[in-house]
């Protein structure tokens, strides 16, 4: 379990991560999701000690992590691909990792089979893909066995087979009972391989839900209509108490479904070129929660306090 | 592609990130990239056979009757080399982490990063001590030789022995003065330029200073203070004595490494 109270984290006089509250729970995959820059690497970096918060704690399984006597047990983390020494082979950069925290050497063997990469293991890090980089991060991540996982962008650089192996291991992991904390500024990714979501932008919480709840909630729906008399279509539905938008040619219905608003429309003798149920997508949800944040924070950074809550 | 993790286990409590595991991974990192195997084999070329070889020149002149200089002093001359093998070394086990982002690696596996530095330090100054004996031994095997031949041997005893085993101790000295000041700069090329010309440079430069300040300077500059602990006859006899000079540098290295670890406690990774 993750446990974050007031964390901040400010560079100078900017926030980068703005009094986080939350708490990562065992048994499920939690998303952290948000765009560039909102502060979800800054976050993990202080969960492991990294960087210091300016204020508030984070605990790991309930303590700092700075005093786990062997830290690689409790929690395994891909930061980025680049924190390995380039010309230090992937069995190599394992082993010592292996060693720092009196971890049994046939390990390496192991996490190696699992991500795939036991035939390069001899080769110098240096010369591999962005995709065998992220492979022995998570391999680096595994290695202690630990009850928390953490992987900052697992999917970056990963072709689609990669890409499929990360959303079934991160699933597996979390079946097995452990904490699993995966970011990504990808809306579809997170669908897919998340169980509950984090949204954060602008350095603050904005969602904190589960993922059926934050789809319910935030992906829209309205039905499309177009017909000849357009206008009459219009004071027809406005009248029955619907809200409407016109877009182009068409109209946005909201308040009602596609059988609905084709009955009201049929009883009064209309012709109808389209009636269709548009279903807006996970990404555009995610893009309108994280524009509303900047918005507000442009215009008015007084009301982002109840905005965030 | 299988993905056959076990089931997560209650955390093992026997496991440790101490001390001890902390060396062992700082010498697995160190033997585990070229750079070192190559840096060594440098030391010991231009430490150890150049020191021959100049000797082998010089046998002939030192035993004739022109020579204005003592034999042993030419044993030693491979230290001016081997000093910057050490340097090199010395930036490279720190700032060759900060370059490719690995320290956040290496402080996630030992959060405490004094231990961390603690680590490198002994595992450096460890490897330093031994290289620095062999290199010397080399050169005073392979050049006293040349000088038995000519008649002008020096016996591996007194002040040769104490160069020989001194020359361990100021490279070790060298090694850890520059970790503390990679970790301070983290930066590969502005560690060795700035440990370079603070010793071979500016500890030249502050003998231009008039009177007694420009002397203790000089005497006090760490490259100064620090060699004649191995060199068998002191090749600047204005400097302090050998043992008290490596007390000084001795003093200004753990300064150097006590300020190097509040900046790195301090900052973020």
């Amino acid at each position: 379990m993750i446990q974050a109270r007031a964390l901040t984290k400010r560079f100078g006089d900017k926030t980068a991560v703005d009094g986080l509250d939350f708490t990562v729970e065992p048994g499920r995959v939690t998303g952290f999701l948000g765009p560039n820059g909102a502060g979800k690497s800054t976050t993990m970096r202080m969960v492991l000690g990294l960087d210091r918060p300016t204020s508030g704690s984070v605990t790991v399984n309930g303590r700092a992590y700075a005093d786990s006597p062997a830290p690689l047990r409790q929690i395994g983390a891909l930061l980025d691909a680049h924190a390995i020494h380039p010309g230090r082979s992937a069995r190599d950069h394992l082993r010592w990792m292996a060693a720092s925290n009196g971890i049994p050497t046939h390990r390496v063997g192991e996490v190696l089979d699992l991500v795939g990469l036991d035939t390069v293991a001899g080769q110098r890090a240096g010369r591999f893909s962005l995709g065998m980089g992220q492979r022995l991060g998570i391999a680096a991540a595994l290695l202690g066995d630990p009850p928390v996982v953490v992987l900052d962008e697992p999917v970056n650089g990963l072709d689609p087979e990669g890409i499929r192996w990360v959303r079934h291991l991160a699933r597996q992991l979390a079946d097995e009972g452990r904490t699993v904390f995966v970011s990504s500024h990808l809306m579809s990714e997170m669908a897919l391989m998340a169980d509950h979501l984090l949204v954060i932008g602008r350095g603050r919480i904005l969602a904190d839900t589960s993922m059926q709840r934050f789809l319910t909630d935030h992906a829209t729906s309205f039905v499309r209509v177009k017909a000849p008399g357009l206008p009459a279509v219009a004071t027809l539905l406005d009248r029955a108490g619907l809200d409407l938008e016109r877009v182009d040619d068409a109209l946005h219905v909201t308040g009602l479904d596609a059988a609905g608003v084709g009955e009201l429309v049929g009883r009064e003798g209309h012709v109808l070129h389209e009636l269709t149920l548009v279903q807006s997508s996970l990404e555009d949800a995610f893009m309108r929660l994280t524009a509303d944040s900047v918005e507000y924070r442009t215009h008015a950074p007084a009301e982002l306090e109840g905005a965030s809550a | 592609m299988t993905t056959l993790t076990r089931p997560a286990a209650p955390a093992d409590t026997s496991a440790r990130a101490g001390f001890p595991q902390a060396v062992r991974a700082e010498w697995l990192k160190l033997w585990s990239v070229r750079s070192t195997w190559w840096t060594v084999a440098a030391t010991i070329g231009l430490g150890g056979f150049m020191t021959i070889l100049i000797c082998a020149l010089n046998a002939e002149w030192l035993a004739s009757a022109d020579a204005d200089e003592a034999p042993a002093t030419f044993l030693t001359w491979g230290l001016m080399l081997a000093q910057i093998c050490a340097v090199v070394l010395g930036a490279l086990v720190v700032t060759g982490e900060y370059s490719t982002g690995m320290v956040r690696t290496s402080f996630a596996a030992v959060p405490s990063r004094g231990r961390v530095m603690a680590a490198k330090s002994v595992v450096l100054s460890g490897v330093l001590l031994v290289l620095g004996v062999v290199v010397a031994l080399i050169g005073y095997a392979g050049g006293n030789w040349f000088f038995e031949r000519e008649g002008i041997g020096v016996p591996l005893e007194g002040d040769m022995l104490r160069a020989v085993l001194g020359s361990g101790l100021f490279l070790a000295g060298i090694g850890l003065f520059t970790v503390a000041v990679g970790f301070i700069l983290r930066h590969t090329a502005g560690t060795i330029s700035a440990v370079l010309a603070l010793m071979l440079i500016v500890g030249n430069m502050v003998s231009l200073l008039p009177g007694a300040t420009g002397e203790w300077l000089t005497k006090l500059m760490p490259g100064n203070a620090g060699s004649g602990i191995a060199q068998a006859i002191a090749w600047n006899p204005d400097l302090l004595s050998p043992w008290a000079g490596f007390g000084v540098f001795v003093l200004e290295t753990s300064a150097l490494m006590a300020l190097a670890w509040m900046v790195v406690r301090r900052r973020d990774a």
